[in-house]
């Protein structure tokens, strides 16, 4: 029995494997074929238009098939053709670091000029990014922080602090009191940037709202609707004064304002939270959502490839310098790229 | 009494009512009609999988496609349900015929090509997902019709509760309650029931008995699928749109169900009382780690080791009656 199960998780591995590759390989290639493509008609109108040869600007995601992701890969491919360079945005099916190191690798045997990177793991990365900038190719991180070294400029999507403090500030508006309970929901515990969003929000509350009290510690929601609606109710069960909730990454404020709505506690209970505007828009309108905020999610794969691009003109980054395509951008530090102040959504 | 603790379901009521104790005790909101029946429709696309991944588990094998068919059955309902003028039962019946299909691909690449149970499944999962992310982009589906809404928020019975609320079954309830009778009827009383449980205990046996197992195999993922199907749009009923990616993970959640509530991957074993018990005991956990206060970061450590402690009861159990049987064969 032991010799079956053993030879049963081997093919299954092998399966796996296998699997793994056939899928990131067709990916590659239909890429490709579309680079080339863009290439010999982009050649035919650079010839024209002007002598400069345009880049390659690799924008890896963290995974692609998810609307954030095509969303950013739709700014992203915008920017490519209205700047004039090859954007190829590709990344794994699953968020997976080892997978993004392998097809790194394939790109700078490739000879592209610039490598954007949303790392899954920023240490796993390390090795291929010292690589590429060996290969002298231009690496940048964007949606998530790859290690610090070994960018050329860092693009975020919003501020962290700032965006944690407005949905502390916001949810005391909407609460319409200072002096109440408030409870906090999060896709997954060990998200570092949902962690770093909530960690403001709650330091912003006790230095400047000292009575509004933080029910329990923050509840995962496993990136996942329906449980967000559960433990919304299980809460609302468990501490009947709750008046307020923070609800942090896209799904858990729409599960949460469910549940407010399946209560009908609309006018009772306050519900503000990071979400993706198009799918927030029913919640809102029945009033059990009262805030969505998120950045522009186009606009973040542009900012990338515009900056990218502008980097390879020869240009030194900035604070307020002007970035073709973009207009002026916001730099604090040495190279982080700050994309702007999130963007509200309510009914 | 005595017939009662030798129940394999034994160990996991013991656990239940342990914990329904406490609960009650340390938080007055646990035992309410409300929260009980909230405990029940929160975890019927669970339970509803569960019921179909039973027959599976009883016959030996394993189907891991389910999170990625239950993906694409809820994909196709909320697009049929978004461009065709169409009614609830219709929805059903489509999922449903997805599911099965999926089902019937996973039961003949099995039988037909011989493959182990694991690796087929694995496969058409992984197909599956592909097929769903090619079609949707991972983007979701909204706006979904007002009928729909309706059936979501349907309930048996219609008590008013003093906060202005009514209280009744909601439909998501009835459909996992009735899922689990027709698979225990299917189980006890039918040919292909019986069959099930003899290719679990002995494949070669079932056989020589006369059972066409190859059929009964296609017809085990078909009802898998078909029940994943049904927990497709249950789940659509709840949530009221179509993430495509929320079902990650699922296959690994049904699956421990059905073994906590004393199946065994090994097969043989399995019952749809046992599987209830299994439902029942991993939505109180989630439930009432809240309720009972217990801090976030404990609640999974806590989760871990009620599993656990469930798991081993049931295994002691068993082990102890079998030594009794093996003494009893020496002495003979």
């Amino acid at each position: 029995m032991k010799k079956k199960v053993l030879s049963a998780l081997m093919a299954v591995a092998m399966i796996s494997s296998l699997l793994a590759g056939c899928s990131s390989k067709t990916e590659n290639s239909s890429t490709e074929t579309q680079t080339t493509e863009t290439k010999s008609t982009e050649a035919q109108t650079t010839e024209t238009e002007s002598t400069e040869s345009s880049y390659d600007i690799v924008v890896m995601p963290k995974l692609i098939g998810i609307p954030y992701f095509t969303q950013t890969g739709e700014g992203a491919k915008q920017a490519g053709e209205e700047l004039g360079v090859n954007v190829i945005y590709n990344g794994p099916t699953t968020a997976d670091a080892a997978e993004q190191v392998k097809m790194l690798e394939d790109y700078i045997t490739q000879g592209v000029d610039a490598i954007c990177v949303a790392p899954n793991d920023a240490a796993a990365l390390d090795p291929v990014l010292k690589k590429a900038k060996e290969a002298g190719i231009l690496v940048l991180d964007w949606d998530t922080e790859a290690t610090k070294d070994l960018v050329d400029a860092s693009i975020h999507q919003i501020d962290d602090q700032e965006l944690g403090e407005h949905l502390a500030q916001k949810l005391v508006d909407y609460m319409g009191t200072e002096d109440g309970e408030y409870a906090i929901i999060t896709g997954s515990l060990s998200a570092s940037n949902l962690n770093t969003w909530i960690q403001y929000a709650k330091e912003y509350m006790e230095a400047k709202y000292p009575n509004m009290k933080l029910v329990t510690d923050p509840v995962g929601t496993d990136e996942k609707q329906t449980e967000a609606l559960s433990k919304t109710k299980d809460l609302l069960k468990a501490y009947p004064d709750l008046k307020g909730i923070i609800a942090v990454s896209t799904p858990a404020p729409i599960g949460a304002a469910q549940a407010i709505a399946e209560l009908g506690l609309q006018d009772q209970v306050s519900v503000v939270g990071t979400a993706v505007k198009e799918d927030c828009q029913e919640v809102l309108a029945d009033g059990s959502l009262d805030l969505g905020c998120l950045w522009n999610t186009q606009d973040l794969g542009y900012l990338t490839v515009a900056v990218a691009k502008s980097l390879l003109d020869g240009n030194q980054l900035t604070d307020g310098m002007e970035v073709e395509g973009f207009g002026t951008i916001q730099v604090s530090g040495d190279k982080n790229v700050i994309l702007g102040p999130p963007e509200d959504y309510v009914k | 009494m005595k017939k009662f603790t030798k129940r394999k379901e034994f160990g996991i009521i013991l656990i239940i009512l342990i914990m329904s104790f406490i609960l009650t005790i340390v938080s007055s909101a646990f035992l309410k009609a409300d929260n009980i029946i909230d405990i029940l429709r929160n975890n019927a696309v669970y339970g509803i999988m569960a019921f179909g991944m039973l027959p599976v588990l009883i016959s030996g094998g394993i189907d891991l496609s389910v999170a990625s068919s239950i993906a694409l059955c809820a994909v196709v309902a909320g697009k049929i349900m978004t461009v065709f003028d169409t009614n609830i039962v219709i929805v059903f019946i489509i999922s449903m015929l997805v599911g099965a299909l999926i089902g019937l691909i996973n039961g003949l690449i099995i039988t037909k090509l011989k493959i182990a149970p694991m690796v087929a499944t694995l496969g058409i999962m992984t197909v599956t997902l592909g097929v769903v992310l090619l079609y949707t982009g991972g983007t979701w589906i909204s706006g979904l019709p007002e009928y729909f809404k309706e059936f979501g928020m349907a309930k048996l019975g219609n008590i008013p509760t003093k906060n202005g609320l009514t209280l009744g079954i909601p439909s998501q309830v009835i459909i996992l309650i009735l899922s689990g009778v027709v698979t225990w009827l299917m189980l006890r009383y039918t040919l292909i029931g019986r069959g099930i449980y003899a290719i679990g205990g002995s494949e070669a046996s079932a056989v020589r008995v006369g059972y066409n197992v190859d059929k009964i195999k296609v017809f085990i993922y078909m009802y898998s699928g078909i029940m994943t199907g049904i927990a497709a749009v249950v789940h659509t009923s709840i949530v009221q749109q179509v993430d495509p990616n929320t079902f990650l993970g699922y296959e690994l959640t049904v699956i421990s169900t059905v073994v906590i509530g004393g199946a065994s991957t090994m097969g043989g074993v399995g019952t749809v009382l046992g599987t209830t018990f299994g439902i029942i005991l991993m939505g109180i956990l989630q439930n009432g780690l809240i309720l009972a206060k217990i801090p976030t970061y404990w609640q999974k450590i806590v989760m871990g080791l009620v599993i656990l402690i469930a798991i081993s009861v049931d295994v002691i159990n068993r082990k102890r009656e079998q030594s009794k049987l093996v003494r009893v064969d020496v002495e003979g």
